[in-house]
């Protein structure tokens, strides 16, 4: 202390020079708040970059199946099935008997034995999803046995399950006397369909019946059963036979190869088509096969591990009629081993493949492996999906039934489905489709994302294409040209246009601006197509005027030269408009038969495009309105910003004032317009509100400019609202979200570090 | 009319060295009064440059030099409200003629600015720039004159192997001389310079005092200037303004040695201003 004390005493005015403690503090505050903003921006950011990624990154993890305990059963099961919960399997032997087991103890709960006066159980076939059992018996007849578990809960609440088994008498099917080999039986809109296959002399025959049931008076049913008739007479030796759960048609594959399809005409099943899948592979031979869920598709494996997918889809006939064929869709990927299995999933297009010693969970429409684990050492003799698809059991040759659990909540999402070309069940070819809902239960959900960028794209290059040259140029006028009393005016002017809430200029898009444009799309074509040349005109005859009459206008008045021009060459093409459309756009009308003058039925005839009224062309419009202020400002700022002293250098070398504007300011201010530009194309690439109200939202690829486009904002907006939490549709419109910050952030690094090289090159001392 | 204005050639034909003695009036201002808004800036100034001199205009800061300077190419029409009486005419020729296009007048009158202002560009298009605003687009024409134009501005050695390097790397004097050469590059009849040499060391200075002596063969110089030694080394002529008014114009020995009025000899003797 003494030393200050010293100090102060021989130069008493040191105090002069210290700083007040206040001054310090405030300093050091201010520093420590300014760095918590900083950092905050930056973590939210992050933050919503790391929720998106959370959001989406279930998407592309495979299924988590891990086994459950095994139940044994017994040895000579042939068939089992489930009830919902998979609490009490049951399984039917060989010679029908159909015993029921709890799986907590394993132990015996019911057993039900065929009547012992009826023929004997020849064959025995198992819908466990639907609790039905065929039995085929000796004589060629067919019975259905119903198996159905009632829920008993005991007063402390406990849930004991009841199973009930009720046997329908047998239906004569077949050929009599010959034992049923096969039965099935399957439900179609008029009744039941009951098949048999039988084996007659080396040769394989397929006999169907209908059961059609009638409601009668007073609710009850009344059975018809129909007379018998041969399915797939022609084919001498069956290998196997595919029934879908539809009953419309009938599979038949032969032991050469040969897959024989009958469909459903009237009251029989008649030949359709008939194809050979493994073309080019060693083996020909079908080793497994099995239709997957919505039974428009199968999956046919060979011996050599070749997978395939056939689907009925619309085909072009030579006669150029367009009928539902089959045809292959996919070539799965290959298979660990010879194909011994292909068992569907319900309620989705999952299916389990067994094959070489192993087993997969495959996405049909994906073909991505969802999950790939050890197959049991015994044969498999049947496989059951849950309902719900979140558990699979396997009937093993050994009688035991082995259960897996399943946890996969975006079976049918993969990269190559959000980002991929895909064939999807029904389509006449691979597409880029997004069709997130419909009414029908069967319907697959599609969820490619590129039709969204490309609306995106679209929705941005049309804005841009008009906002860019109008505001940028305008900038130029305005901060080179003007003079500063106007200029004071249409600045702010600007930056008022630039708050309006985009819902104001979608509504105005849609409800205002789309009919007026359609009723007079031609007239505006002219009008705008004859702006350009009649300022360029305008321009060029000022340039002839003598130097004395130009002299009159102060600079910075020119534009009231302008005006008459533009007002008079926009009157002149509005006025000429009809004219125009009755000579060039006259169209006989398709409906009428009449010859119409109109520009949007021209369009579409001779472009075979389509034409919608809120289209590409009234967004792009709209959505410029709403970039233009933005870019005008910015750019405006950065072109005043260039020193005067570059503007006088400029031109005094005996530069005109374009050219000073185009050599030295523009250059100079270049990277302030970057960044307009970047501003513009950042609020035109995210806008939403504009597109969801002006455009259809339709997600189509066309660069058409008279129909319209789905942008990922606008589709976020219009299906969140819809979409179930954690739900695959939810994710993918996420993932939409993620691709587009993806896009900015690409575009704007992109921008930015050129926008740093220019103004490392043109900076300003 | 003694010559008319002919802005594509007038830059390229260089009148013979033969001929040494010009007009008397070649730069000729006439009862000039300049306004910017209300703020009268200079009032009535009356002075005749003659033809392939050098004046120097000196005066305390704010007396209206480079104002009057600015207006002899009209560079100050870039302000808003300015307002003039009076006219200037330059071989005779008024250069408020409506028939007379400014560009074509700055093309003949260059200029060299108070502050340096090169433009964001190489040193290369830095020196060609009003070779290019003229059209000239010939490869070897634009090199020959790039080089004539460093050299004289005494800045060709320093500069002779970066001249695509930006100007902007270059320091305050030599982008002060690269200002001076852009300004000479298309061989203006006149040359303005306000205070060249502020930026430069008295080795640069030197050089440009050189280049104005040369230049002088050719072009008519108007300088501005704080450095009475300048004036007096470079000058024929000095006009001494203050407050806006021209106190005294005569030769510079004149100015220098014997000043009729005593504000200029208060001035020069270094007693204000
Ligand atoms: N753009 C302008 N607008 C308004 N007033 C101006 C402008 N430029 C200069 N003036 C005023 O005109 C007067 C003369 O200015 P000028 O720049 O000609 O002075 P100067 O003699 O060149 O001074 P210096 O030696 O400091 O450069 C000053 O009072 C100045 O404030
Ligand atoms: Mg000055």
């Amino acid at each position: 202390m003494d030393t200050t004390d010293k100090k102060t005493a021989s130069a008493p005015n040191e105090e002069r020079f210290q700083v007040t403690r206040l001054t310090l503090l405030t300093d050091l505050w201010m520093g420590r708040i300014i760095r918590v903003g900083g950092v905050g921006v930056v973590l939210a950011v992050v933050g919503m970059l790391l929720f998106l990624v959370f959001q989406v990154f279930p998407l592309f993890v495979g299924a988590k199946v891990s086994p459950l305990a095994p139940v044994p059963m017994a040895a000579s099961a042939q068939a089992f099935g489930e009830d919902e919960y998979g609490e009490m399997p049951f399984v039917v032997e060989a010679n029908g008997r159909i015993r029921f087991h709890r799986v907590k103890d394993g132990a015996l709960v019911r057993e039900w034995v065929p009547e012992a006066e009826l023929p004997a159980v020849a064959s025995v076939r198992s819908y466990p999803r639907d609790g039905l059992v065929v039995l085929g018996l000796a004589d060629g007849s067919v019975r259905e046995v119903k198996v159905t578990y009632r829920a008993d809960f005991s007063q402390q609440g406990q849930r004991s399950l009841d199973p009930q088994v009720v046997a329908a008498p047998p239906v004569p099917v077949g050929k009599a006397g010959l034992p049923c080999v096969e039965a099935w039986s399957v439900k179609s809109a008029a009744g039941r369909l009951l098949l048999c296959r039988q084996q007659e002399a080396g040769r394989d025959r397929l006999t169907a019946l209908r059961l059609t049931e009638r409601k009668g008076l007073g609710g009850k049913a009344k059975i018809t059963v129909g007379t018998p008739f041969a399915v797939a007479a022609d084919v001498p030796d069956l290998e196997r036979v595919l029934v879908p759960s539809t009953a419309d048609s009938v599979v038949v594959v032969r032991k050469d190869g040969e897959v024989r399809i009958y469909a459903e005409n009237g009251e029989a099943i008649e030949f359709l088509q008939s194809f050979r899948p493994f073309e080019g592979s060693a083996d020909r031979r079908v080793s497994a096969a099995g239709f997957i869920f919505g039974n428009v598709s199968v999956v046919l494996a060979n011996g050599a591990g070749v997978e395939e997918v056939w689907s009925l889809y619309p085909q072009k006939q030579p006669d150029g009629r367009s009928l539902r064929r089959w045809g292959k869709i996919h070539d799965a990927e290959a298979l660990p081993g010879a194909g011994q299995g292909i068992y569907p999933a319900v309620g989705n297009k999952c299916y389990l493949t067994v094959a070489g010693g192993r087993m997969q969970v495959r996405n049909m429409t994906t073909g991505s492996i969802r999950w790939d684990g050890v197959a049991p050492e015994s044969p498999v003799r049947q496989v059951a999906f849950a309902r719900n698809y979140d558990r699979f059991s396997v009937l093993c040759a050994d009688g035991s039934l082995r259960r897996w659990e399943v946890e996969d909540h975006h079976p049918e999402s993969s990269f190559n489905a959000f980002f991929g070309k895909i064939w999807y069940e029904g389509a006449e070819g691979p597409a880029y489709t997004w069709q997130s809902s419909s009414g029908a239960d069967e319907f697959e959900a599609k969820y490619s994302l590129v039709p969204l960028f490309y609306g995106t794209v679209k929705g941005t290059i049309y804005a841009l294409l008009f906002a860019l040259p109008i505001a940028l140029l305008a900038a130029v006028y305005v901060s080179q040209f003007l003079r500063p009393e106007w200029r004071k005016v249409v600045k702010p002017t600007m930056e008022i246009m630039a708050s309006l809430p985009s819902v104001v200029l979608g509504f105005l898009a849609g409800l205002w601006l789309a009919p007026l444009v359609d009723a007079s799309l031609l007239k505006l074509i002219c009008v705008i197509a004859v702006l350009a040349p009649a300022a360029l005109c305008a321009g060029f005859l000022w340039s002839q005027l003598p130097q004395p009459v130009r002299r009159r206008v102060g600079p910075g008045w020119e534009f009231v030269w302008l005006m008459p021009f533009l007002l008079l060459a926009g009157w002149a093409a509005w006025s000429a408009a009809p004219w125009i459309e009755s000579t060039f756009f006259t169209v006989k009308d398709l409906a009428s038969g009449q010859n119409v003058s109109d520009f949007r039925e021209w369009w579409r005839q001779t472009s075979g495009l389509s034409y919608d009224s809120r289209n590409s062309l009234v967004v792009g419009f709209v959505m410029g309105f709403a970039v233009i202020p933005l870019v005008f400002t910015i750019a405006e700022d950065a072109l005043s910003n260039v020193p005067t002293s570059l503007v006088s250098g400029s031109l005094a070398c005996g530069a005109s004032r374009w050219q000073t504007v185009w050599r030295v300011v523009v250059p100079t201010a270049i990277s302030g317009i970057v960044s307009a530009i970047m501003i513009g194309f950042g609020r035109a690439i995210g806008e939403t509100m504009i597109v969801v109200m002006a455009t259809g939202n339709t997600p189509v690829m066309e660069a058409n400019p008279f129909n319209g486009m789905r942008t990922l904002s606008a589709n976020i907006a219009v299906e969140l609202p819809e979409a179930a939490t954690g739900h695959t549709h939810f994710r993918a419109l996420f993932l939409g979200a993620c691709c587009l910050f993806f896009l900015t952030f690409v575009i704007n690094t992109l921008a930015e570090v050129l926008r740093q090289r220019l103004r490392e090159r043109y900076k300003v001392v | 009319m003694p010559a008319t204005m002919n802005p594509t050639t007038s830059r390229i034909q260089v009148r013979p060295a033969t001929e040494k003695e010009g007009r008397k009036d070649y730069i000729s201002i006439r009862d000039f009064n300049f306004y910017y808004g209300a703020k009268k800036a200079l009032e009535s100034i009356s002075l005749d440059v003659p033809e392939r001199r050098v004046v120097a205009f000196i005066g305390p800061s704010g007396c209206g030099k480079s104002t009057l300077l600015r207006n002899l190419n009209r560079m100050n029409d870039l302000v808003d409200g300015i307002r003039h009486e009076g006219d200037i005419t330059i071989n005779g020729r008024s250069i408020y003629d409506p028939g007379l296009e400014v560009i074509s007048l700055r093309r003949r009158v260059g200029m060299v600015f108070q502050k340096s202002n090169p433009f964001p560009k190489s040193i290369y298009e830095n020196v060609v720039y009003a070779l290019r605003v003229m059209g000239v687009r010939d490869r070897a024409i634009l090199d020959e004159a790039c080089e004539t134009s460093l050299r004289k501005a005494a800045l060709w050695d320093e500069v002779k192997d970066r001249l695509q390097d930006s100007a902007l790397g270059l320091s305050g004097g030599q982008m002060q001389r690269l200002c001076i050469a852009r300004a000479i590059a298309n061989r203006p009849e006149i040359l303005l310079m306000d205070e060249p040499c502020s930026a430069l060391d008295p080795i640069a200075t030197g050089k440009i005092e050189e280049l104005i002596h040369e230049l002088k063969e050719q072009f008519t110089i108007v300088i501005v200037t704080h450095s009475m030694q300048q004036a007096a080394r470079v000058s024929d002529r000095t006009a001494f303004f203050y407050l806006g008014k021209l106190i005294e114009y005569d030769t510079t020995e004149k100015i220098f040695m014997n000043p009729s009025q005593a504000q200029t000899e208060a001035y020069i003797s270094g007693r204000f201003g």
